[in-house]
């Protein structure tokens, strides 16, 4: 057997993508400035669990010059309503709390969810 | 992660175990009924807490700390009333014994020829074999099939598609339509014209 406590701890505390509610995103996202990218995500879809880890090195790449966020669709009904998610992850890149650009089901590898965060703003 | 042993920073279990499993996914739902079905003693009391893994990663780290939900979700746990954890395939053969009416295959998994267990590894490669074929059952958020299962994914999903209805949404490999797990909210009613 295997004790991996400290593994799970640490995986825990460097999340590098926030997780929002609704109020989180009314503040966070459209009274936001600059670009920002959402993950429209559930923890139950396995696509979103392959992302996870490429979202991960992307937002710890783009640092402060364009923050991830996550928002659970599972939970938060109404904003996945709002925006017409049909189907998790799918990343919506927001400029002054307008949506400037989506992608959905992007192929799990850093060089694809770099292009489709960054693209819209031209940040590459 | 692996099985993990018991911890002190976890927190005290009630004296049943706690199967958690993906309720998204048509296969694990079935298995958890079966198990809810199969795991009681004498006094039809339940000897395994079935509960559904949920979406909140503090709910389940109240449960116990070292648990992380993407984790959770790619495998089943048992968590263990002395504060162990056991996955996959431990945690099936785990569930067999403490349910009397399977006892009698469960001591099987328990063998060891020269430290080896050869049933409980058959039970660990069936538990793979399981989760990866799990697509072709329909599940749809279980993510893209593993590589050695995609042709057979694709002959059931070919043959179904010959066969059945005629699917007028096109096929995303790497997304998960939110219709087919349930998390959508109905949109409300147009308001009549006036």
């Amino acid at each position: 057997m295997t004790h991996r406590l400290s593994e799970t701890t640490q995986s825990a505390s460097r999340d590098a993508i926030t997780s929002l509610n609704a109020a989180g995103f009314d503040a966070r996202v459209l009274q936001g400035h600059g670009p920002i990218a959402v993950e429209f995500m559930s923890y139950s879809c396995a696509h979103c669990g392959a992302m996870e880890p490429v979202l991960q090195q992307v937002a710890e790449t783009l640092g402060s010059r364009e923050p991830i966020f996550r928002v659970n669709v599972a939970v938060e009904l109404d904003l996945a309503s709002t925006y017409e998610i049909e189907g998790t992850p799918t990343l919506i890149m927001f400029s002054e709390g307008r949506e400037v650009g989506r992608s959905e089901g992007p192929d799990p590898d850093a060089a694809t969810v770099l292009e489709a965060v960054t693209a819209p703003f031209g940040l590459q | 992660m692996m099985n993990a042993a018991p911890n002190a920073s976890a927190p005290a279990r009630q004296a049943t175990p706690i199967l958690l499993f993906d309720d998204e996914c048509a296969v694990c739902r079935r298995m958890a009924n079966w198990v809810r079905g199969v795991a009681h003693n004498a006094r039809g009391e339940p000897t395994i807490d079935v509960r559904p893994i949920g979406e909140d990663p503090e709910v389940l780290r109240k449960l116990d700390p070292r648990l992380d939900i993407w984790q959770v979700y790619a495998k089943s746990h048992l968590l263990m009333p002395d504060g162990s954890i056991l996955i996959a395939g431990e945690a099936v053969a785990e569930v067999l014994r403490r349910s009397p009416g399977m006892a009698w295959c469960a001591w099987l998994f328990s063998v060891q020829i020269f430290k080896v267990r050869p049933f409980q590894s058959l039970l660990d490669l069936g538990y793979v074999i399981l989760s990866d074929v799990r697509p072709i059952f329909g599940c749809k958020s279980c993510g893209a099939p593993a590589l050695w299962a995609r042709p057979f994914v694709w002959l059931v999903k070919t043959t179904k598609r010959l066969t059945g209805p005629k699917a007028h949404a096109p096929h995303r490999p790497n997304f998960t339509p939110l219709a087919a797990t349930g998390q959508v909210k109905p949109r409300p009613p147009a308001p009549p014209p006036p």
